[in-house]
């Protein structure tokens, strides 16, 4: 099958799982009561969401609450729950995933109060994210393909089970705690636990938050393209904003920023790719064609580093894009722990104190589509990678 | 040497080869089969895995650790004098009133326990009075030095629970309840997601076509959204309809279950499609075992091994997930200090910050202690667990994959 033709077909299978993840939200929406589904879409009203309300003075009966009617009719909440869900369907596909709620620490400490649409909010978060998982993702492929190509070679020696032990301890240790602990260790190591900042003591962890406290500005305030919520950078990229503006000082920043939590996600997820790499570089060192090449005389260290290294590349791939959905889920706890504006931010104060179930369910659904993309980039990799594989 | 000597040793090893004794079918059948008798397979099987297993270090190891973590879960059924509250840990709570060494003042009365402080170099006040930073009273640290002390459990090392820094409960007593609701919800979790996974997995991967289809389309929407994200969805949404201890449990059960059981579906239907090509299973079929037969005897038996292996790895799992729901500010249990270990590691670090600060405050900018403990025995705990579970599971791999044995 020429390889076009397979893209195509695995975009097309994407469609199902997309509308699968949105059926499961939906069927989660659907636990709550119509007074909450109310509450949540229009924010705390003066009489509430409930059906009925306390009539005029005079009368001591029940009257109908004339938000809920208004709310029921305008959402269509009375429709049968079949044509809810095509409602649901139609705006999740049209990216009208509704606007963020005020009862959450998202509103209130990210986007200054103010009610924004999901997807907008959601665009203004999303670079950073990325670009974040871009650094892990080189920093997990730096570490896990050499020493696990190493761990096989030398196995069962002391490299390999210190490899073995390191690794284990970076799937034991909580997210949260490796994360503290190195924001810790990084503030002792650079001998303050306040920043200097043109000579005033900024009491912040020198590696915290997304961008240096304004104080650090080697002018003393920040540019004017760093919006608080409302980024009028020209990507949303941190790292390439700076470059295009020709910051030097603000692009050293954001990358010295994200390598403690780039180390935190590829300590954390290192565990299980190395197993991977390990296990298939021990399958390819037993395959004939490491014998043969052995037997004419080629080097050991190329056999290793071109026969072998390159074989067991593709199981590598593979596994990385299986455990792609397990570490960007941990990018919640990440981002808050050093107070990074990503999605996972936006996830973990979207559910504190009050949940917003429309940024929740928003970033759920693009979770899942990122993860969805990275597997089928991942597919479309081993496809081109190893010939032998059937596209089908 | 003779042959008759190793026959009459009477080792299976050395009878069943013996020339001297073949199974001749002239003889009677009940006689040769009890003497020509192998050991059950499954039985030998567990007994090669054991093999394997006990000369892997790092799986003992991790053997001895979890059986460390069952035996306290266990010595809790144990009665004694003063058992620990179930689902409750006592709070100790007080608020700093003098210099040098003030009283902590009881706060609810009949809640908590009058805790008094005072210098490390004077003598104590009062019975039950534990040895604490004067400035910083919150933070009990860790002691064994019980000699001043007359009754009452003693905290050992303290956890800050509220955000004041004057509400607290000791480390000990949660590792020690902790260890039954950990062992409880984490256990069940996976094996109830084991078991759809298994009954789930099998159907697809023995049955084949359009159920094998429908089956792993609806696995792959669940493995999609990533793990964590899922059972906080889960919470969000329907966590808001129970208030009780139990029904809290319950739906985080629940809520872990809806995200376990596709990665168990996804390993045993890979299991099953080998299995089912297995010659065993032809001559069941061969022999007109119906399909159900098929699947509970010969099918799921035999395709367990690699949910064991996977089992094993997500125990550990569990409590550093819940952590992570509690680290972000979603309330899994009805009350903050609810004695589960990844809740506890996440209160460490949640509370600290703002611990420090009030403390700060609380004594006008002079510096506060830091509390090291409540950061590192919560996060041991978490830690050991998790480690001890992988170090086995892998051991187990490695005992259950002959590729691997080598």
């Amino acid at each position: 099958m020429r390889m076009w033709i397979y893209i195509v077909r695995r975009l097309l299978l994407l469609l199902p799982v997309i509308i699968g993840v949105m059926t499961i939200t939906f069927v989660l929406i659907s636990t709550l009561s119509t007074t909450e589904k109310l509450e949540s879409y229009y924010g705390p009203s003066k009489y509430g969401y409930a059906p009925t309300i306390d009539c005029p003075p005079p009368s001591t009966q029940q009257c109908p609450n004339p938000a809920y009617v208004r709310g029921v009719h305008a959402l269509g909440l009375n429709q049968p729950i079949y044509v809810q869900w095509l409602q649901y369907m139609k705006n999740s596909l049209t990216l009208n995933w509704g606007d963020t709620d005020h009862g959450s620490k998202a509103s209130g400490t990210l986007l200054g109060g103010s009610s924004l649409p999901v997807t907008t909010v959601l665009s203004y978060y999303l670079p950073y994210t990325l670009e974040l998982a871009t650094f892990s993702l080189l920093l997990i492929l730096a570490i896990s393909i050499p020493l696990g190509n190493y761990s096989a070679v030398y196995r069962n020696r002391p490299l390999d089970q210190a490899t073995r032990v390191m690794s284990f301890s970076g799937f034991a240790l909580p997210g949260f705690l490796l994360a503290l602990l190195l924001l810790l260790g990084a503030t002792v190591l650079a001998g303050q636990f306040t920043q200097i900042c043109n000579g005033q003591a900024t009491p912040y962890f020198q590696f915290y938050g997304s961008w240096p406290p304004n104080a650090c500005y080697p002018s003393g305030i920040p540019p004017t393209w760093i919006g608080t919520y409302s980024q009028t950078s020209p990507t949303g990229f941190p790292t390439i904003d700076a470059l295009i503006h020709h910051n030097w000082f603000l692009a050293w920043e954001s990358v010295k920023r994200q390598i403690l939590p780039a180390i935190t996600i590829a300590y954390g997820s290192v565990a299980g790719i190395l197993r991977f790499v390990r296990n298939s570089m021990l399958e390819v060192m037993n395959l004939d064609f490491i014998r043969t090449a052995r037997s004419k005389g080629v080097a050991e260290s190329v056999v290793i580093r071109k026969h072998a290294g390159r074989n067991s590349l593709n199981v590598t791939i593979t596994v990385l894009g299986l455990t792609f959905a397990g570490f960007i889920g941990g990018f919640a706890i990440i981002e808050d722990v050093f107070g990074l504006k990503g999605i996972g931010l936006l996830l973990a104060y979207s559910i504190q104190p009050s949940i917003d179930f429309g940024l929740v369910f928003g970033t759920t659904l693009l979770f899942t589509i990122i993860v969805v993309a990275a597997n089928i980039i991942v597919d479309i990799l081993y496809a081109y990678l190893d010939p032998r594989v059937r596209l089908g | 040497m003779s042959v008759g000597g190793s026959t009459a040793a009477g080792t299976p090893e050395g009878a069943l080869p013996g020339p001297t004794a073949p199974p001749t079918p002239g003889a009677t059948p009940a006689t040769a089969l009890k003497k020509g008798r192998r050991p059950n397979p499954r039985i030998a099987q567990f007994k090669r895995t054991w093999y394997f297993l006990s000369r892997n270090t790092l799986a003992l190891i991790g053997l001895a650790i979890l059986i460390f973590f069952i035996g306290v879960a266990l010595s809790q059924f144990v009665p004694t004098a003063h058992p620990l509250p179930k689902d409750s840990l006592q709070l100790y709570c007080g608020t700093y009133t003098g210099e040098g060494g003030g009283n902590f003042q009881q706060l609810s009365p009949g809640e908590c326990n009058v805790v008094c402080t005072y210098a490390s170099n004077t003598a104590p006040t009062a019975p039950n009075c534990y040895a604490v930073d004067p400035l910083n009273p919150a933070n009990v640290p860790p002691t064994d030095n019980l000699a001043h002390l007359a009754g009452g459990p003693l905290p050992l090392g303290s956890l800050t629970i509220s955000s004041d820094g004057n509400l607290f409960y000791s480390i000990y007593d949660g590792f020690l309840v902790g260890a039954q609701w950990s062992l409880f919800i984490s256990v069940t979790i996976v094996l109830a997601g084991a078991g759809i996974g298994l009954a789930l997995g099998a159907l697809a991967g023995y049955l084949g076509g359009y159920v094998d289809e429908f089956i792993m389309r609806i696995t792959d929407i669940f493995l999609s959204i990533p793990g964590l994200l899922l059972v906080l969805v889960v919470l969000a949404a329907i966590g808001h309809l129970f208030s009780t201890l139990e029904g809290r449990v319950g739906i985080l059960i629940g809520a872990f279950i809806v995200v376990w059981w596709p990665g168990y579906t996804r390993v045993v239907r890979g299991q099953v499609l080998v299995t089912r090509e297995q010659k065993y299973v032809e001559a069941s079929r061969a022999s007109g075992a119906k399909t159900g037969r098929i699947i509970l005897h010969h099918i799921v038996p035999n395709s367990l091994y690699p949910v064991f292996v996977q089992l094993s790895l997500d125990v550990g799992a569990i409590p550093l997930l819940i952590g992570g729901i509690t680290f972000l500010g979603y309330q899994i249990f009805p009350t903050v200090y609810f004695p589960e270990w990844g809740t506890m590691s996440a209160l460490a670090i949640t509370i600290l910050p703002s611990a420090l600060t009030a403390c700060q405050i609380a004594t006008a900018g002079s510096p506060c202690a830091f509390p090291w403990w409540q950061l590192l025995f919560p996060g041991l705990i978490v830690f050991m667990f998790a480690i001890a579970v992988n170090f086995l599971s892998d051991g187990l791999r490695d005992a259950f994959d002959p590729r691997l044995r080598r």
